[in-house]
């Protein structure tokens, strides 16, 4: 059975209570005039009467008289009782279908303003403000429609502060990071300069001993700053996934490949399964994961990485054992900008949670202080 | 036009009503079929009303005052109306007799009767004899019963009688080829 609204009910309510009532009310009148006229239909006087013996002429017309009274009598309330039951139940009927019609036109009148108030806060919880309802109807309706139009007026206006106000914080945010991250290779960088101009005042001739090292230094921090670069451009630019079915043991195979000779890495990968991923995205992905776990832990501290089928999905665990994050930064991590490295932009797990969702994978963590951390990355297994 | 859309909006609410809120038994009369046949120049039509007067009316017949029944005939040839007629009924009680008098328009013997029964039978009995002329050709005959307002008591209102027809109107209808008649 459909639900049935508020509307609806409050109508079926009032048909359902007045009928009743007024049925009701008709029933107990109805019989009552049935009774009446029943005992009416029984009442009979002139053949009675014209039974007695009648004496004299003036007798007989008295007598007359009298029956033509109570005849005539008789027959004008036996018609006005038919004419007060047909009446009655005409204008009962007529009752219940013109208050019924003013009912449901009233209800609807009233509830047709709600209809567009709740069209109206569709609107502004999908983010349109500038939903303007006309003020009409009656004058509480006005009243609510006036304070709604002012509310998403303000909500409209709050709406474009904050994204001001948003968007100053994320460029000073910026500015702050970018500038910190440039002035870190700089200040080696200007520290080599001065200390080759020093010499080649001092003692020009023994200036070719600093070179190489000098050299290595700016190398090392060009180097870093071209890191850098590329760290922002690719959080900014994550295309559209260019997917392919790829078996992600393979591809973590040759991804670990570099990484074995330096790090202790286990690993338990299930060759069975292929996943939707462009190959791009999943090396950018496993490399963050990776480099954050090896970052992370001692050297000497395994790395185990898992491939497993878990229902219709493909799972890869990455777990460490290294020093874990506080429960309190858990949440932040993918965050942009959220570092706890000395040396890191902060755009790496953001941009592997960017990644993930592009590709349609799910991404979650756990980790416990000192204890280490594991990222898990759930994908579907297109595996036929 | 109006008038008769109007009375069948009233008969309908009344019926629609009454079926609803109402135990009020009344009558539900009825037009029989329209029995006709003709001579040369005269068109010859009866029928009876079926269940008009079963409830209520011996009381309203023996009220002394003088009740008629209309029956009320239009003929019409395409939709021109070609005559137009009302028979009355009249019916009467004596009460220091306990005898119902009968007349009928255009009949010159009248019904004198104790028996109510009788009564009712006879007064539902109509006859039209219609001088026609074949130039008419094919005729719609259209009868229609009613009655009056009355005057029931002397110096009282005027009672509208059709309340015990539930405002029914009982009418009938016929075709006559004026030419195969012939």
């Amino acid at each position: 059975m459909p639900k049935l609204g508020m509307r609806t009910r409050i109508i079926l309510l009032f048909i359902i209570v007045s009928i009743g009532g007024l049925v009701l009310l008709n029933n107990v009148f109805q019989s009552k005039h049935e009774i009446i006229h029943n005992s009416l239909g029984k009442m009979e006087l002139s053949s009675r009467l014209r039974e007695l013996k009648l004496h004299s002429r003036e007798d007989s017309l008295k007598a007359e008289s009298l029956m033509k009274d109570f005849n005539s009598t008789k027959a004008v309330l036996i018609t006005s009782l038919g004419d007060s039951r047909i009446a009655t139940s005409v204008v009962l009927f007529l009752i219940i279908v013109i208050s019924s019609t003013i009912f449901i036109f009233v209800i609807c009148r009233l509830s047709k303003p709600l209809k567009e108030l709740k069209r109206a806060t569709e609107q502004i919880r999908q983010g349109d403000f500038s939903v303007h309802l006309p003020e009409t109807g009656i004058p509480e309706m006005k009243e609510l429609k006036n304070s709604f139009n002012v509310m998403s007026r303000e909500l409209e206006t709050t709406q474009t502060r904050l994204l001001v106000a948003e968007k100053e914080m994320i460029w000073k945010d910026l500015s702050r990071i970018l500038a910190h991250e440039i002035k870190n290779p700089l200040t080696p960088i200007q520290l080599v300069v001065q200390r080759l101009e020093e010499r080649l005042e001092a003692d020009c001739d023994t200036i070719k001993e600093l070179l190489p090292e000098s050299i290595s230094i700016i190398s090392q921090e060009v180097d870093n700053l071209q890191l850098l670069a590329q760290d922002f451009s690719n959080y900014a630019k994550v295309n559209q996934p260019n997917t392919e079915e790829l078996s992600p043991a393979l591809s973590i195979r040759e991804i670990v490949k570099s990484y074995v000779q330096n790090y202790q890495i286990n690993l338990d990968l299930s060759d069975t399964l292929t996943i939707r991923f462009d190959k791009t995205h999943f090396y950018q992905v496993i490399t963050n994961i990776l480099q954050n776990a090896i970052d992370a832990s001692e050297p000497d501290k395994a790395i185990d990485i898992r491939l497993y089928k878990e229902r219709s999905y493909a799972v890869l665990s990455i777990k460490d054992l290294g020093k874990g994050i506080e429960s309190k930064d858990l949440p932040r991590i993918f965050e942009p900008y959220f570092s706890k490295k000395s040396k890191g932009t902060g755009l790496g797990l953001a941009l592997v949670k960017r990644l993930c969702e592009a590709n349609g994978a799910i991404i979650r963590v756990k980790s416990k202080p000192a204890e280490g951390s594991e990222f898990t990355l759930i994908m579907e297994d297109v595996e036929k | 036009m109006f008038e008769l859309l109007g009375s069948k909006v009233m008969a309908g609410v009344v019926a629609l009503s009454m079926l609803l809120f109402s135990s009020f038994q009344g009558n539900d009369p009825q037009l029989s079929h329209i029995k006709h046949y003709s001579s040369s120049s005269t068109l010859y039509l009866s029928g009876e009303l079926l269940s008009a007067f079963d409830n209520d009316f011996s009381t309203i017949f023996a009220s002394s005052a003088p009740i008629p029944v209309y029956f009320k005939l239009n003929i019409k040839s395409g939709s021109r109306t070609v005559l137009s007629q009302q028979l009355t009924h009249l019916v009467s009680f004596n009460p220091a007799t306990g005898i119902y008098v009968l007349r009928k328009d255009g009949e010159p013997e009248v019904l004198r009767t104790s028996s109510v029964e009788q009564i009712i039978k006879e007064v539902s009995k109509y006859r039209f004899n219609i001088p026609y002329e074949s130039s008419w050709g094919l005729i719609n005959i259209n009868i229609q019963a009613e009655m009056p307002l009355v005057r029931l008591e002397e110096g009282g209102k005027e009672m509208d009688l059709m309340v015990l027809w539930k405002y029914k109107k009982p009418a009938a209808k016929i075709l006559i080829d004026l030419r195969k008649a012939q």
